[in-house]
This record gives structure tokens, C-alpha cells and sequence, in this order.
């Protein structure tokens, strides 16, 4: 898998559960043993919004889109951006993960 | 454990206070509160203040006892408490904690904040603190952005229109106009909000609650003690606080907050009351489409009917439940660490049939605070006590 179209999580060496991070210890049995893997870049739009105004670290790339992701795989939800979303964009739809910037994911909609 | 009761309130308006700082508002507020109360100085066992930004937008820490001795209050423990924009309600249940508890007979509770004299661009980096940055910070996700991302999820379950939401700020800003403390009330049309720039869609400029300076304060004592000073107390039925998911994407939805559901459904059980009784809450609107998913949160509205409710007027000052009487964030304003204090000031005096949007035959309010992403949350219940 291309680091372009997956997801960093952390997976648990001792129960397995998945975790988006970031996270010191496993949330279900305390572990310490997270180990750094990729999940696939694919999953449903939860919502989204257009940032018209923006803190001032971002204030150059407004406005932008910014989303919430969940991911097929285990559920996993994740916050991204999501590449020039028309006007109506329907929540609910397939979208899947086209480039990995600083410590977050663009997401583009599919067609239906 | 102790019963509490509220005995004095102050409060600075809410607004631009230009040149005043923040230290300043507190005490104005506490001094109006202790002599309200009728309290000495020297009962006050405990202070705790709520603030959440005034190290990043002031360059001043250590303010519960800054106040505390330019009140001349004794050596006692001042605290500052820190959750958000539920700072101001999480300063409450420790004081109530304090009293109930036995460590103290008498305390006070204060709110303050300072915003107005920062760019917008440092209020919301600061006010961006309130996220866990690592995770939810990095994409350039906003307090707007949050709750347009609810508006959205709202619309496509529950049909809500820009109308039905444009009801709640048409009310607030009204009930605002005739609330002294009150930093923006107006008469608006829906036209006008209609034409206000967009922010985050679906979220529009009159969507978002002001930038605000203010602060609030609030005597809490022990209910004998009530009892004995001969004036009218509000009791504390219930005092709760709740966490929730720390991260925008850890919550499993996004158009209702857990921390709220669960801190309201224990305050029910606290106070032995139905969601029926309770005849009005003022609620955490930090934006027009924050009152219809917190009103169904706190079991106050059928879900998915908090938009209709505004519309049809259900939540006027008359109507079937009021909700935020004083105008709420989005009217009022919003000095993020005295608003929890604020909240409860507005239903004493509503307790106390003295408010300017007096509710009828009130007796029991609720009040309602909630923090960043929906991290922290507390709901309080008070009835109006007997003289």
C-alpha cells in the first residue's frame, strides 16, 4: 500500500485493536506495545464543512474543506480534508484518500 | 453530603470592556456578588474561578488569587479551573463540591475572560487550544467548522432548514435587546441573516455567537445558612459534570454530544425531576445550530425536532420550554470562562422573579455548559428556595 492513499494508525501487539493515535498506551488493555501500520485510504463521508475563516496557521490555504471520515476498516474515523467538494456534496457517499500532508489525509468523493 | 444554595450574584455586562482588564471585571463582579449575599469576607472559605485563555491572550496566569486579594478575601484556597468553554460551570460544582462536602460553609464562584482586545486570528488559534491539536487541529478544523459539520448531519437526517435554525437567532438576539447585560441584541429578519457572510457552511456570521469581554460571580453557602440570612436562595438540586470524546472524529456522532446526554440524564436523577419540570435552561449556543442539538441532548425536545420547536415559536419566553431567555451566547456574548457563571446568574434572577425576559411562575431552571469538542460538559438544576 502507498503511503499516499492509506491512513497511519496504531495497532495493538497484545489485543489487536486499531486506533487512529495519537496515543501512548492501548485504550482497551493498557498496553504499551502500539505499533505504527497503514489501513486503506477507503470509507464513508460523516460530515464536512468549507473553512472561510481560519486560525491563523492556516489562514493562507483558506478556504479549504475539511471532513470526517470513517474508514472500513475496524470504523476507524479519522478528520481530513476533502479535495474541491461541490456545493451539495451528500454526506453518507464513498470517498477514498488521494495524498498524506502534515499529519492529515485529503479525501475525494466518489461519484455514485 | 451538604445541600447548597446560591445566595448572591454579580456580573459586569457582557460587551467590549476596552482598557479594563481582566482581573478588573473579576472583581467588579465579586464584590457585586458578596454584597448581594450579605456574606463577610472572612465566611468565604474557598474561591474558584473559572478561565480558559487569558495566559495565550493576556499574559496573565494566577487569577483566583489575584482576585481573592484585591478582595481582601483571608487565606483561604484559590483555584483556577480550566475546561473550555465549560470553565465557568466546572468552577461551580467545585464550589458546590467544597460546601457540600463539609470543607467550607460559604464560597465564591467567578467567570471572567477577555477576548476583544485579540485579532480574530489570535481568538481562534487561542480558542483552537480547546481541540486536541495532534489529531483534530492538524487538518485546520474549527469551533465553526464542528458545528457546521452538525448543521450538515442535522439537515440530511432531520430535514432542518436555514430557516427553522435562523428561528433560534431571531429569538436570542430578541430576548438579548432586552437584557442589560447583553452584549448584541437586535430585531432581525431573515433576510439579513440570510445575507451575512458565510464562515463554514452552512454556518453564516449571525450563526456564530460574538467575541466578548465580561465576567460573573456567584456566593455559595451551606443551605442553613441560607436559611438564616433571611433572604430568598436558589437551591442546587443538582450539579454535574461529564467527559466526552476528546477528538472530533472519536465521537460516534457528531450531531449530538455525549457528554451532554449523560450529565443531563444524571442531573435528572440527582434533582428527582422530570425533564417536564424543568420551566427554563440557558444553554450552551455558541452557534444558532448548538441550541437545537443541546435542547435534544438535554431530553428538553423530541430528537430531531429542536429546529421545528424554534420555529414554531415553542421556545420563546412563553412558550413550551423557554430556551436561553437571557439571549443565550449567540445575544449575550460569549467571555468563554464566565459564561458557565453567567448561565446561572441569568436563572437566579429568573428563580428570583427578576428577570427583564421574566419567565412565568419560574421555580426551576437548568443550566447548561459545554467545553471544546464536547470534552467537558456540566448541567446544573436549581430550584427557587424558600425565604
Amino acid at each position: 500500500m502507498s503511503d499516499a492513499t492509506t491512513i497511519p494508525a496504531l495497532r495493538c501487539t497484545a489485543c489487536g485493536t486499531l486506533d487512529p493515535g495519537p496515543r501512548e498506551i492501548c485504550a482497551a488493555c493498557l498496553s504499551s506495545g502500539l505499533e505504527p501500520v497503514h489501513v486503506e485510504g477507503e470509507g464513508s463521508l460523516v460530515a464536512w464543512t468549507m473553512i472561510r475563516r481560519a486560525p491563523k496557521n492556516f489562514r493562507d490555504e483558506a478556504p479549504y474543506a475539511v471532513c470526517v471520515v470513517e474508514l472500513d476498516t475496524a470504523g476507524l474515523r479519522v478528520t481530513g480534508r476533502l479535495l474541491d467538494p461541490a456545493k451539495d456534496l451528500p454526506i453518507g457517499i464513498r470517498v477514498h484518500a488521494i495524498e498524506r500532508r502534515n499529519g492529515y489525509s485529503i479525501f475525494e468523493g466518489k461519484s455514485a | 453530603m451538604r445541600q447548597v444554595s446560591i445566595l448572591g450574584i454579580g456580573s459586569t455586562a457582557f460587551g467590549r470592556h476596552a482598557g479594563t482588564s481582566i482581573e478588573t471585571l473579576a472583581v467588579q463582579a465579586a464584590a457585586q456578588a458578596l454584597a448581594d449575599a450579605d456574606v463577610a469576607r472572612d465566611e468565604i472559605g474557598a474561591l474558584y474561578l473559572g478561565n480558559f485563555i487569558s495566559g495565550p491572550l493576556n499574559g496573565q496566569e494566577v487569577l483566583a488569587g489575584m482576585v481573592a486579594d484585591r478582595l481582601g478575601l483571608p487565606n483561604i484556597p484559590c483555584t483556577k479551573v480550566e475546561g473550555a468553554c465549560a470553565s465557568g460551570g466546572i468552577a461551580f460544582r467545585h464550589a458546590v463540591l467544597a460546601i457540600a462536602s463539609g470543607q467550607c460553609d460559604a464560597a465564591l464562584v467567578v467567570g471572567a475572560e477577555t477576548m476583544t482586545h485579540a485579532s480574530g486570528a489570535e481568538v481562534t488559534a487561542a480558542l483552537n487550544c480547546a481541540m486536541d491539536n495532534r489529531s483534530d487541529g492538524v487538518s485546520g478544523l474549527t469551533f465553526p467548522g464542528l458545528f457546521g459539520m452538525a448543521w450538515r448531519i442535522h439537515a440530511a437526517r432531520y430535514g432542518t432548514t436555514r430557516r427553522q435554525v435562523s428561528a433560534v437567532i431571531r429569538k436570542n438576539k430578541s430576548n438579548g435587546l432586552r437584557n442589560p447585560l447583553a452584549q448584541m441584541g437586535a430585531e432581525l429578519t431573515d433576510d439579513v441573516i440570510e445575507q451575512s457572510p458565510m464562515i463554514c457552511d452552512p454556518l453564516q456570521l449571525y450563526d456564530c455567537c460574538p467575541v466578548s469581554d465580561g465576567a460573573a460571580a456567584l456566593v455559595l453557602v451551606a443551605r442553613d445558612r441560607a436559611r438564616r440570612s433571611g433572604r430568598l436562595p436558589v437551591d442546587v438540586l443538582a450539579s454535574v459534570q461529564t467527559r466526552g470524546a476528546s477528538r472530533i472524529a472519536g465521537h460516534a456522532d457528531l450531531c449530538s454530544f455525549d457528554a451532554t446526554v449523560s450529565a443531563a440524564s444524571r442531573a435528572y436523577e440527582m434533582a428527582g425531576i422530570r425533564p417536564q419540570d424543568v420551566n427554563l435552561v440557558e444553554l450552551h449556543d455558541c452557534f444558532s445550530i448548538a441550541e437545537i442539538v443541546d435542547s435534544e441532548d438535554l431530553g428538553l425536545i423530541p430528537r430531531g425536532q429542536g429546529a421545528a420547536w424554534a420555529a414554531e415559536g415553542r421556545t420563546s419566553v412563553s412558550g413550551d420550554i423557554p430556551i436561553n431567555p437571557s439571549g443565550g451566547l449567540l445575544a449575550k456574548g460569549h467571555p468563554v470562562g464566565a459564561t458557565g457563571v453567567a448561565q446561572i446568574h441569568e436563572a437566579v434572577l429568573q428563580l428570583r422573579g427578576m428577570h427583564t425576559n421574566q419567565v412565568k411562575n419560574a421555580e426551576i431552571a437548568m443550566t447548561h455548559n459545554l467545553g471544546g469538542t464536547g470534552i467537558a460538559c456540566t448541567v446544573n438544576i436549581l430550584r427557587r428556595g424558600n425565604a
